[in-house]
């Protein structure tokens, strides 16, 4: 049923809107302007600018109720005596505004003066000209002239970092910096201090900011006051080509606006009212966008034919890889080839990517290059509903409980993590945080509880998080094979005694119990997981224990509720939807379904092997060994991905033939014989799917640089090359055969992508079946350490994959490699801030500079795993629960490096 | 312009609060459901133990009264009677608002000025006296009011405030 | 001799702040008699019938105030008392605690139960740190003698009082800003409705009551409706206490039924102008309200008449102009005091009154020019009713007011480029130009 609409006539027009609507919003539905400055969509209402200001009446009613009637039969209304603030007033049934009345236009006129007395004349050198909200409100009411010729206000404008540039003569103090900064990002960076027109934006004691640095302080500024550094000076916004594309830093999935001149990227801004993220953009997504332009861009293919690797032509490229491909599935059949990598890559490319290697023979296909144990490729989608209907990140932020395990999403997804902090300020979301570490989430301040686990605990605090659910009665609404998994399950829980739950994770059992009890009593909920788990050496186990609680909880089978994998690249979702995975094709249909393979194989004109193929760390292992001859690695830095540098080390070093499709000349690219160029998210068109399961079209918003390609034309040119009757013409075409044969695409095109794209999911029964499994513990891996530090790692906000390496402010913004340790486990360590450690791990050794963060519970130290001149890998893979390290003081001057 | 000496040091320092202090901040947050309430008690018992707020106590503040340092920054600045540079030991505040204006506040001013050398907002070389001009101190019918540190001295002339001047150490 | 009929009545009796002094003249033997007779809703009620409006300013009717907050929820209830004074020309509440501090406390408790409030908070302005202890000693003495506490005076009604310190700001005298810098926020005000007596401290129902206003409060229940109304206008029912200032021979706080005319304050009970010193204007009700010329002075103190006048009660704060003091000066004073006193929150009071201070100075300095006075005229307008709280009204008020009557001593500034008086400038020159004998000292 229907909330009864409300009346409100504007400007003499009549409409009806839902109660509660804002007479801003209302006017908006009935397309009459109302300025606004201090108003913004995701914040609450203020009121302060007040340049909304308008004329607002009631009709006046008689004491029964009836309306009081003019001469000339229409109602009479009672004006309230001052104008009030549109953005701040909620439309009350038959209510009369007026925003063209001589009372609003001088009282919004009279606004608009003010807001110029001490704004100062800076268009001719403020980066806001041309798209500032003051110019074009000024230009609407104000006046030509200025009656105002006093001395204006002035301030010194201190230094707040290399993103934000502040020129605090011209802030409005509407506030929507600080607001934003609080209510969204829950940095509380920004601070107004002094007071009246005095009044100043800044930091703690003016010096440079100590924050996320996401510049969406700049984004929301309606005036210069502040603007972004980078930029600065650099163009007009009419100089620039403005292309909305999807964002390439992580599976968000955020619509970026590239601002371009000529063949360059000079900026990116958030899209105000477009995609998943609107005005949002992270500083991977604002500042990223360097490495387009960079100048070490593979220009040209690279062929190592004598010694060295050395520029080639694209064809000789192309001839060279088929036939040494050919060769080698002739002498050591197609099973001696792999295909890794293609996280990075769109729809279209990964689809291809596997298509050529499935075409050669060959089902060594993963693009999850950094699982350190076998996982089937249907595992997350299994863990996540089996197709079910998946959350959105809109439907994120208004779940009443949401459980974060493992990951700290300020690194791995920074969107999501702003969409949990506005839901907790604004619609009530609590927060379970699992994490070793006090990520950022899990700070007093916001609305939720910290499970500070154990590192090493996982599967227990799930196993005992799923018998708390279960303790607090049977869980509704299953479906009958999963329900049918339940007696087993109790059984198996029924080890998890609060005694066992709180040795094994170190966390009272009442807390596991609460958090359990939160999760079953919300009415709508969400799981979020991400590499923590994946790329865990448990985690098939722990998937299925993701699951297991989620079946238990009710959030696979509650409205609006979901478990939500947050993947580590914004193309590891399509990856597998495309079956970049040994065990799966497109769409995971079953390599052994004959059924299922048939469409694909008629498409595709050859017969498909019905045997799953070699996971991402066996394929690693088989490389070393020599049984792999053949790889080709697509957007990947193998060496930095791959769970053991040594390993693969030696792999690339044995292996006959390896083709590296890359963007610069990496570590891997460097080892390869063939390296392909490929082209930048901004150069190509494609589709990309988020963590939503959002099918996303991409903008070509540059030309590809001169000499690189996409993917999608190598692998083509190469498959022609092997005799395969390859004919697509552009990228579009690769999707519509996509669209035919991947059953949970079908129906989707380019054209239905926009302004957002669909989310899929299965029609019918899911992809895969759900089910209720028991998941033991994991043994201590054979030759790992049983002492030392648990190493944590994990993405970072300014430091994500090997990309980052190549944009310098990130770089300048991470500050340098460290190994980050509590301050109890320093000083028992008998280290200060600064001193170089070495961490000793099964493989191998690292040594960097020591630091202090007491977010790294005793025991354990954290190293982000992307700094470029630190290989994490080197220490070795992680088994068993993890990965533990030696610690101890190092001999000589710090030095970093293996 | 002239300031008194000034430890230096307690500029960048990490504070604590000392004893009696933290007992009286402790009582303060007793009297609010949350502490963030506490914020301006805790702030006043600041500047009581310091003689001004130096960043350090601001930080401290913060993280007595659980809030984002920026945050208690703003509050900090908002408010007149915190001093976040130092002072000197009598704090000589003159209300130039218009009823003592009209009973002779501007000369009080101007003989207060001359007779130290300092002008609104300075602090005497010796640290003695910081002179500032204040709004309404709600003395108005015994103006020309001047508080000197917390302390209310009204009906002044010039031959008053010499007095009172003398008496300050 | 007494020197009002209500809350000046024993005002000056030695040791009024003590207890037992207090309970001597009968303190808290109202409580008693209501605690014992009267429930909380038939206080409201007498408050209501009695008529008692807002002492602080805004002239509310308290009792019907007190009767928005609800009944039946759930959330905690609020009392705070406004104890902000920083109106200029206003010094009545400062002298109310100082010498009577029990009063308030009596009240309070009565506003409490009458609202259901465990819990009252006392917003002092910063500079009374002074009075604050003086309350806090009274407080504990209530509390020693179960006044206060777990059960007040035996009956089981909870109530602790508590004091809070301001820190300088004028802004939090509005109840909104005070609520802001309450919770430990800046003093900014805050969007209404919600009002405060549903959702105000900590979003519960609180009401925010001037000093004043409380400590009638004692009085109109423990006598009733009809003996408090034997006093005032029927509009304007009670007393008032007037706080006096400029040049007149008594300065000081008086209290006076509402509805005596202004004349008759100045000349009976103030004594008149000093010698050598005529009345130009006066200023009836604290700096936000717009003066009086000499030809209004028969106008009666109450807030009909007042209004009537083109001008408003306010605080009562009654500010005498001389006729040797320019207006123009004058009024550049009372702007400054409003441009650095403006929280900064909204466009027209942040960005007007530093426009309207910087035209002033021009003005005084001689570099005025005639499109000017216009000018400040329009301004205030663009201010008045535009702005998010009462303080901008009261910076704009003022200039209206005095363009409105004093327009050709405004003219003579462009004219002549200088004021036609300005004793306060002369006296300065005066001293400036003389040798110095006074020494840097110090």
């Amino acid at each position: 049923m229907t909330a009864k609409q409300v009346k409100v006539t504007i400007n003499g027009r009549a409409i009806a809107v839902p109660p509660g609507t804002l007479v801003t919003d209302a006017a908006r539905a009935a397309e009459v302007h109302i300025p606004v400055f201090c108003s913004h969509p995701r914040l609450p209402p203020l009121g302060a600018c007040r340049i909304c200001v308008v004329e607002v009446g009631m009709p006046k009613r008689n004491r029964d109720g009836s309306p009081v009637l003019g001469a000339d039969g229409s109602p009479e209304i009672a004006w309230m005596p001052k104008p009030q603030t549109a953005c701040t007033t909620t439309v009350a049934d038959g209510m009369v505004v007026a925003t063209e009345s001589p009372g609003a236009v001088k009282a919004r006129k009279g606004v608009m003066e003010f807001l110029l007395v001490n704004h100062p004349l800076d268009c001719p050198v403020c980066d806001e000209g041309g798209e500032c909200q003051l110019q074009d409100l000024a230009f609407a009411f104000g006046r030509d002239f200025s009656r105002m010729d006093e001395a204006k206000r002035t301030f010194v404008s201190e230094d707040l970092g290399p993103v934000v540039k502040k020129e605090a003569n011209r802030c409005i103090v509407c506030m929507r910096c600080v607001r934003y900064c609080d209510e969204i990002m829950g940095e509380d960076a920004l601070t107004a201090h002094q007071r009246g027109v005095r009044t100043e934006i800044s930091s703690f004691d003016r010096q440079p900011l100590e924050c996320e640095q996401c510049g969406n302080c700049v984004e929301v500024c309606p005036v210069g006051a502040l603007t972004a550094l980078p930029y600065r000076f650099k163009a007009r916004p009419w100089d620039l080509r403005q292309h909305i594309t999807i964002c390439p830093w992580c599976s968000n999935g955020c619509s970026v606006r590239l601002g371009v001149r000529g063949t360059e990227i000079l900026r990116a801004r958030g899209t105000e009212h477009r995609g998943v993220n609107q005005e949002y953009l992270c500083v991977r997504g604002r500042f990223g966008y360097a490495f387009v332009n960079g100048a070490e861009r593979l220009a040209a293919p690279l062929l190592r034919l004598g010694g060295e690797l050395a520029p080639a032509g694209f064809d000789e490229a192309v001839a060279f890889t088929a036939s040494r491909l050919r060769e080698i599935a002739a002498q050591h059949g197609p099973g001696s080839i792999a295909f890794l990598g293609g996280e990075k890559l769109n729809v279209e490319e990964q689809y291809l990517f596997q298509k050529l290697a499935r075409t050669l023979g060959t089902n060594h296909v993963d693009a999850r290059t950094r699982l350190t144990a076998p996982l089937p490729g249907d595992a997350i989608l299994k863990a996540t509903g089996g197709g079910r209907p998946a959350l959105s990140l809109e439907e994120l932020g208004s779940a009443g409980e949401v459980l974060v395990l493992g990951d700290d999403l300020q690194g791995e997804g920074p969107f999501a993590q702003a969409v949990l902090i506005r839901g907790q300020h604004q619609k009530d979301v609590h927060l379970t945080v699992a994490h070793p570490r006090r990520v950022k989430l899990a700070r007093p301040k916001f609305r939720g509880e910290w499970l500070g686990l154990k590192p090493g605990s996982e599967l227990a605090l799930l196993n005992a998080l799923a018998r708390a659910a279960l303790d607090l009665g049977e869980p509704q609404g299953m479906p009958p094979e999963v329900a049918a998994g339940l007696p087993a399950l109790r059984q198996a829980l029924a080890a998890w005694t609060p005694e066992k739950v709180e040795r094994a994770t170190g966390i009272a059992p009442a807390a596991i119990a609460a958090a359990a009890r939160r999760l079953r009593e919300a009415p709508r909920k969400a799981i979020v997981f991400g590499r923590a788990l994946v790329e865990h050496p448990q985690a098939a186990a722990l998937l299925q224990a993701v699951e297991n609680l989620a079946w238990l909880t009710g959030a696979l089978t509650a409205e609006r509720s979901a478990v939500m994998a947050v993947g580590t690249q914004n193309g590891t979702q399509g990856a597998l939807d495309m079956g970049l995975v040994p065990d799966r094709l497109p769409g995971y249909l079953s390599p052994a379904d004959a059924a299922a393979r048939a469409p694909l194989e008629k498409q595709w004109g050859v017969t498909l092997s019905a045997a799953p193929g070699m996971t991402a760390p066996e394929i690693l292992k088989a490389a070393a060994e020599g049984r792999i001859r053949a790889l080709w690695i697509a957007s990947d830095n193998w060496l930095r991905s791959a769970p053991d540098r040594a390993l693969a080390e030696k792999a690339l070093a044995s292996v006959e033939l390896v083709v590296v499709s890359e963007l610069f000349l990496t570590e891997t690219a460097r080892a390869a014989h063939v390296v392909f160029p490929a082209v930048s998210f901004a150069e190509k068109e494609g589709v990309v799917v988020n963590c939503e399961r959002r099918l996303q079209r991409t903008a070509r918003a540059l030309s590809p640089l001169k000499g690189a390609r996409p993917d999608w034309e190598t692998f083509q040119a190469v498959a022609r090359a092997l005799g395969a009757g390859w004919s697509y013409r552009g990228a579009e075409d690769v999707y519509r055969e996509i669209a035919r044969l991947v059953p949970p695409y079908r129906g989707t095109g380019w054209g239905t992508m926009l302004p957002l794209g669909p989310r899929w999911a299965s029609a019918g029964a899911p992809a895969v079946a759900g089910s209720l499994t028991p998941v033991a513990d994991a043994q201590p891996g054979a030759g790992a350490p049983a002492e030392g530090l648990w190493l944590l790692s994990g993405g970072v906000l300014f430091q994500q994959g090997s990309l980052s390496h190549r944009v310098e402010l990130l770089q300048r913004l991470a500050k340098g490699a460290r190994a980050f340790f509590g301050a109890g486990e320093l000083q028992r360590l008998g280290l200060a801030e600064g001193d170089a450690v070495v961490l000793e791990g099964p493989a191998g050794s690292l040594t960097l500079p020591a630091a202090v963060d007491d977010s790294v519970p005793p025991g354990a130290v954290f190293v982000p795993y992307a700094y470029p001149e630190v290989q994490v890998n080197r220490l070795g893979a992680p088994s068993g629960a993890g990965l533990r390290v030696k610690a101890r003081r190092a001999g000589v001057t710090a030095s970093v490096g293996a | 312009m002239s300031h008194a000496p000034v430890t230096v040091a307690l500029e960048t320092r990490p504070l604590e609060w000392p004893e009696a202090a933290r007992k009286q901040v402790e009582e303060a947050l007793t009297h609010y459901p949350n502490r963030r309430s506490a914020v301006l008690p805790a702030l006043w018992i600041a500047q009581r133990t310091w003689g001004w707020i130096p960043p350090g106590a601001l930080r401290l503040v913060a993280r007595t009264v659980e809030l984002p340092e920026p945050e208690v920054f703003g509050i900090a600045t908002f408010y007149t009677m915190f001093n976040l540079q130092p002072v000197g030991r009598h704090h000589l505040q003159l209300c130039m608002t218009v009823s003592c204006s009209l009973v002779g506040a501007d000369r009080l001013y101007e003989h207060l000025r001359r007779r130290l050398g300092i002008e609104h907002g300075e602090t005497t070389p010796d640290g003695r006296f910081t002179l500032r001009k204040v709004e309404c101190l709600a003395a108005c019918g015994n103006g020309p009011c001047m508080q000197v540190n917390e302390d209310y001295y009204e009906n002044l002339d010039e031959a008053a405030v010499d007095r009172i001047l003398e008496r300050l150490k | 001799m007494s020197r009002g009929p209500l809350l000046f009545k024993d005002i000056d009796t030695p040791g009024l702040a003590g207890l037992e002094v207090y309970r001597g003249l009968g303190g808290y033997e109202a409580l008693a008699e209501v605690l014992a007779k009267m429930s909380p809703d038939d206080c409201i009620e007498v408050v209501k019938a009695s008529g008692l409006r807002g002492r602080g300013g805004a002239g509310f009717p308290t009792g019907l105030k007190w009767s928005f907050v609800p009944k039946d929820t759930p959330k905690p209830k609020y009392l705070v008392c406004n104890a902000d004074e920083s109106e200029p020309g206003t010094f009545k509440d400062r002298e109310l605690i100082e010498k009577d501090p029990h009063l308030l406390i009596e009240g309070m408790i009565l506003a409490a139960r009458a609202i259901g409030a465990n819990v009252g908070y006392v917003y002092l302005r910063g500079e009374f740190a002074w009075i604050q202890r003086i309350l806090d000693r009274a407080i504990a003495e209530a509390y020693e003698a179960g006044l206060l506490g777990p059960s007040v005076a035996g009956t089981g009604f909870r109530l602790d009082l508590y004091t809070h310190l301001g820190a300088g700001a004028y802004i939090c005298g509005e109840e909104t800003a005070l609520l802001s810098s309450l919770e430990g926020y800046r003093g900014q005000p805050r969007l209404k409705p919600p009002f405060p007596a549903v959702e105000g401290l900590y979003r519960c129902p609180t009401i925010v009551n001037n000093v004043e206003t409380l400590m009638n409060v004692p009085g109109i229940l423990a006598n009733g409706a009809a003996w408090y109304r034997q006093w005032g206008t029927e509009k304007s029912p009670g007393t008032k206490i007037f706080s006096v200032s400029g040049p007149v021979r008594r300065p000081g706080n008086y209290e006076l039924p509402l509805g005596v005319p202004l004349s008759t304050l100045l000349n009976e009970h103030c004594g008149g102008m000093r010698d050598g010193f005529k009345v130009k204007a006066v200023i009836p009700g604290g700096s936000s309200v717009p003066p009086l010329p000499a030809s209004l002075l028969d106008t009666p103190l109450d807030f009909e008449s007042l209004n009537a006048a083109g001008t408003y009660l306010g605080s009562g704060g009654v500010i005498v102009i001389d006729d040797r003091t320019c207006i123009v000066d004058a009024l550049w004073n009372i702007t400054r005091f409003y441009r650095h006193e403006s929280c900064g929150k909204c466009t027209p009071c942040r960005e007007g009154t530093y426009w309207m201070a910087e035209v002033f100075e021009r003005l005084e300095r001689g570099r005025g020019r005639s499109s000017d006075i216009d000018l400040l005229d329009e301004v205030a307008d663009n201010i008045l009713g535009k702005s998010f709280c009462p303080l901008g009204d009261g910076a704009a008020m003022p200039v209206m007011g005095a363009i409105r009557h004093f327009r050709e001593e405004f003219e003579y500034h462009v004219t002549h480029r200088r004021c036609r008086v300005n004793r306060r400038r002369e006296e300065l020159d005066a001293l400036r130009s003389a040798p110095s004998a006074v020494e840097v000292t110090a």
